[in-house]
C-alpha cells in the first residue's frame, strides 16, 4: 500500500517499504551531517535579511546617517562584507562543528596535545572579540586626540594608569589604535582568506575532476597569477585607482589563491581515483554532485589548514602596505600606526612597539594553531 | 612527448606570460585617468591657464590621444625595444635610474640570499635527523619566529637596540661609503639580518619535512646498512633527493622577498635601491618608472619560474613530461 501513497517528500515514495532501495540516502546523509535543509533555510534567510539592510542603508539612509542610530555606527562597505563572512562563517564552521559533537571532541583532543597552539587560539579567540566590539566600546583615535596628553609612556615604564599603554604623538591612547588595528587585521585576513579559499576550492577541484582542456586552461591560469606578484599588483593599481582598504581586501581575496587551488587540485587528483567517486559515479551521481558531495568534504582538511595559514600572510601583506603608506588613509592599521612612530623611536619607542607586538603575536599564533590544526585533522 | 617538446612548450609559455603581462600594464593604464595630464594640468591651473586645454595638449603632444590599437602597438615595441621613456622625477632615462639603483639592492641582497639558503637547509636537515631534541626545537622556534615576525617591525627593533640603545651600528645607510670597507659591511648588517630571518624560516620549515620524508626512505636504510656514515648518507643520499624540491622554495622564496622585502627594507634603512626608486615614482606620479619598476620584478618572475622548470628537467629523473 505504501508505494500507492503521495510522495511526502516527492519521487521517494515508489520504492518504499521494498528494503534497502526505500532509503532516501539524501536523508541518511544529512541526518550525520550539517542537515542542509534547515541550516541552509535559515543562511539563506540571514544573507537575504544583511542585502535588505544594505539596500537600506545604501538607498534609503544613503550616507546621512548612521546605520545602527542607537550606537551610531555607520556600517562601511567592508564591515558589511565582514558580516556575510561572520554568517557564512557560522553556518559553515560553527554549526558543524556544534553538530557533530563527537568528531569536534576528538579534534579536539588531538588539537590539544599542542599547548602552544591551545594558547594561540585563546589569545586569538581575544584579539577577535575585541577587534569586533572594540570600536563599540572605545572611542576612534581620532576622537580621542588631546595634545596635552602626548607622548604619555606605558604604565611599565613609568605612565600612569589612566593611558595603560601610552599614548602617541598626538596624545592618542595606543590601546585604541591597536583595538582598531584589530579591526583591521580581522577584517583584511577574515574576508580576504574567505575569498581566497572559494576560489582556489572551486578551480582546484574541477580541474581535478573535468580534467583535460578545462584543467590545462585553468592550471595555465593559476601560473600566470603565480608569475604577477600580488604585491607589485597591489602597488601599481593602488597607484592608479588609489588606496582603499576595500580595494586591498579584494585584490588579496581575487589573486592569491592559485596556491590553494594547485593543493586542491593535486588532492582531490588522488582522492577522485579512489572507490567511493567511482561508486558515486557508478550510481548515476552528476559530475556537481559528486564534487561538491563527494570531492569537497574530503579536500576539507587541506582547505582548511591552507585557510588558517593563508591569513597571516594577509595581515602581514596589509600591515606592509599600510607601513609603506598605500594603506587606507581612513583606518588604522597597525602598520600606519609602527610607522607613524618611527620618528619617535629614540624619545617614544612605545609607540612603534606596542602595537608591533601584537601583530607579530597575532601572526605567530596563526602560524601556531595552522600547524595544530594539520597535525589534528590530517591524518598523513 | 620528449623532453626537447618539453622544453620548447615551457619557453613559448614564457614568452606568452611576458606578452599577457605587458599587455596587461597597458590594459590598466588605458582604462584609468592620466596621472601625469592631471598633474600638468593642475599646475597649470594653478598659474591662471585653462585645465582642460593643458591636459589635451600634455595628451596630444606624447601621443595619447590616438586609437587605442595604435597606441598599443606604439607601446609593445617601446618596452621590446628597451626604449622604457624618460623619469622626471629622477631626471634621466628610466633605464640609466634603473642601472643606478640595482647594484644598491644586489649589495644586501645576495649575502641574505646565500646566509638563508646555508642556514636554512643547514638547520633544517640537522634537525630532521635529530628530531625531537633540544636543537630540533630551537629550530622549530627561530622556525616560527622567522615566518611570523613583520619585517618592517623587527627591522625598527633592531634599529632601536643596535643603533640607538647601543650605538654599536648605523641607523641607516650612507651611500658614500667605499664598496669594500668595514664601514659598508656594518651598515649592512642590519639590512642582511632582517631579509635572511624571515626567508631561513622558510627554507627551514621545507627542508625538514623533506628530509624527514627520506630519512625513512628504504635507499637510505640500505646506505646505513651498508656501512655508509652519516655525513655521506645526509650529503650523498639525503640532500641529493632533497634538492630537487628545494629548489623550488629557493626560487619562490627568492622573488618573494625581493618584491616585498625590498621596499621594505630600502624605506627603513634609506638603501637607494630598486625598492626606494619604485615607491619615490609611485609616490611622484612617475608613471614611466612606475612601469618599468613592475614590469622587471615580473620579467624576474617569470625568467626564475622558467629557469627553475628547466632546472627541474635537469635534476630530476622522473619528471612524466606526458603529464604536463
Amino acid at each position: 500500500m505504501a508505494g500507492d501513497e503521495p510522495a511526502p517528500d516527492g519521487g521517494t515514495a515508489r520504492g518504499a517499504g521494498t528494503g534497502f532501495e526505500g532509503i532516501d540516502w539524501t536523508a541518511v546523509d544529512d541526518a550525520g551531517s550539517a542537515g542542509p535543509s534547515a541550516a541552509v533555510t535559515a543562511e539563506v534567510l540571514v544573507l537575504l535579511g544583511l542585502a535588505a539592510a544594505l539596500v537600506y542603508d545604501y538607498v534609503v539612509l544613503a550616507n546621512e546617517a548612521p546605520t545602527v542610530g542607537v550606537v551610531g555606527w555607520d556600517v562601511t562597505g567592508v564591515e558589511w562584507l565582514l558580516v556575510v563572512v561572520l554568517v557564512v562563517g557560522a553556518f559553515h564552521a560553527a554549526l558543524p562543528l556544534a553538530r557533530n559533537r563527537r568528531l569536534t571532541a576528538y579534534y579536539w583532543r588531538q588539537f590539544r596535545k599542542n599547548r602552544a597552539a591551545v594558547v594561540s587560539l585563546g589569545f586569538l579567540g581575544v584579539v577577535f572579540l575585541v577587534g569586533l566590539v572594540g570600536p563599540l566600546i572605545w572611542t576612534a583615535p581620532n576622537e580621542a586626540i588631546d595634545y596635552a596628553a602626548a607622548y604619555q609612556p606605558p604604565v611599565f615604564a613609568g605612565g600612569s594608569w589612566e593611558h595603560a599603554l601610552g599614548t602617541d604623538a598626538q596624545g592618542r591612547p595606543i590601546w585604541h589604535l591597536i583595538v582598531y588595528g584589530m579591526r583591521v587585521s580581522l577584517e583584511v585576513g577574515l574576508i580576504s582568506m574567505v575569498f581566497a579559499i572559494s576560489i582556489g576550492t572551486v578551480v582546484g577541484t574541477a580541474a581535478a575532476y573535468f580534467g583535460g582542456y578545462v584543467d590545462e586552461a585553468l592550471m595555465r591560469y593559476v601560473d600566470l597569477q603565480q608569475t604577477f606578484p600580488v604585491f607589485i599588483l597591489l602597488l601599481l593599481l593602488i597607484y592608479l585607482y588609489g588606496a582603499s582598504l576595500l580595494l586591498i581586501i579584494a585584490l588579496y581575496g581575487l589573486f592569491s589563491w592559485e596556491g590553494t587551488a594547485r593543493l586542491v587540485r593535486s588532492e582531490a587528483l588522488q582522492r577522485g581515483e579512489e572507490a567511493y567517486v567511482r561508486a558515486a559515479e557508478a550510481t548515476g551521481a552528476g559530475r556537481w554532485w559528486t564534487i561538491r558531495r563527494h570531492l569537497i568534504p574530503n579536500v576539507s582538511s587541506t582547505v582548511i589548514t591552507a585557510a588558517t595559514l593563508s591569513i597571516p600572510v594577509f595581515i602581514l601583506g596589509e600591515a606592509s602596505l599600510s607601513f609603506l603608506g598605500f594603506g587606507d588613509p581612513d583606518v588604522f592599521s597597525w602598520g600606519r600606526t609602527i610607522s607613524a612612530g618611527r620618528s619617535d623611536l629614540p624619545n617614544a619607542p612605545w609607540i612603534s612597539t606596542i602595537p608591533g607586538l601584537f601583530l607579530f603575536l597575532t601572526v605567530l599564533a596563526f602560524n601556531f594553531v595552522g600547524d595544530a590544526l594539520r597535525d589534528a585533522i590530517d591524518p598523513r | 612527448m620528449g623532453m626537447k617538446w618539453y622544453v620548447v612548450r615551457r619557453v613559448a609559455w614564457a614568452v606568452v606570460a611576458t606578452y599577457l603581462a605587458v599587455s596587461l600594464t597597458f590594459g590598466l593604464l588605458m582604462v584609468t585617468p592620466n596621472a601625469g595630464a592631471d598633474v600638468a594640468a593642475a599646475q597649470a591651473a594653478a598659474s591662471g591657464q585653462d585645465y582642460d586645454a593643458v591636459r589635451e595638449r600634455y595628451l596630444e603632444r606624447r601621443g595619447l590621444d590616438r586609437p587605442v590599437e595604435e597606441q598599443y602597438v606604439d607601446y609593445m615595441t617601446n618596452i621590446l625595444t628597451l626604449d622604457w621613456g624618460y623619469s622626471f622625477s629622477q631626471g634621466e632615462p628610466v633605464l640609466a635610474a634603473i642601472g643606478e639603483a640595482w647594484v644598491y639592492s644586489a649589495q644586501y641582497f645576495v649575502p641574505s640570499i646565500l646566509i638563508s639558503a646555508l642556514l636554512g637547509y643547514g638547520i633544517g636537515l640537522y634537525s630532521a635527523l635529530n628530531r625531537y631534541t633540544p636543537t630540533d626545537y630551537l629550530g622549530s622556534f627561530v622556525a616560527y619566529f622567522g615566518i611570523s615576525i613583520p619585517n618592517f617591525w623587527f627591522a625598527i627593533v633592531l634599529i632601536l637596540l643596535f643603533g640607538v640603545v647601543f650605538r654599536l651600528l648605523p641607523t641607516f645607510y650612507d651611500s658614500g661609503v667605499a664598496l669594500l670597507s668595514v664601514q659598508n659591511a656594518k651598515q649592512l648588517l642590519l639590512p642582511v639580518v632582517v631579509l635572511s630571518t624571515a626567508s631561513v624560516a622558510g627554507q627551514m620549515r621545507y627542508s625538514r619535512a623533506q628530509a624527514i620524508e627520506y630519512a625513512r626512505s628504504a635507499f637510505v636504510k640500505t646506505a646505513r646498512a651498508k656501512g655508509a656514515s652519516e655525513w655521506r648518507v645526509l650529503t650523498r643520499h639525503i640532500l641529493r633527493v632533497a634538492l630537487v624540491p628545494l629548489s623550488t622554495i629557493l626560487i619562490a622564496d627568492v622573488l618573494a622577498v625581493l618584491f616585498a622585502g625590498s621596499f621594505i627594507i630600502e624605506t627603513i634603512f634609506q638603501i637607494p635601491g630598486l625598492g626606494r626608486l619604485a615607491l619615490e615614482a609611485i609616490q611622484q606620479r612617475d608613471t614611466p618608472l612606475v612601469l618599468a619598476t613592475t614590469l622587471i620584478p615580473v620579467f624576474i618572475a617569470i625568467l626564475g619560474n622558467l629557469l627553475q622548470d628547466l632546472a627541474y628537467v635537469a635534476l630530476d629523473p622522473r619528471i612524466d613530461y606526458g603529464d604536463r
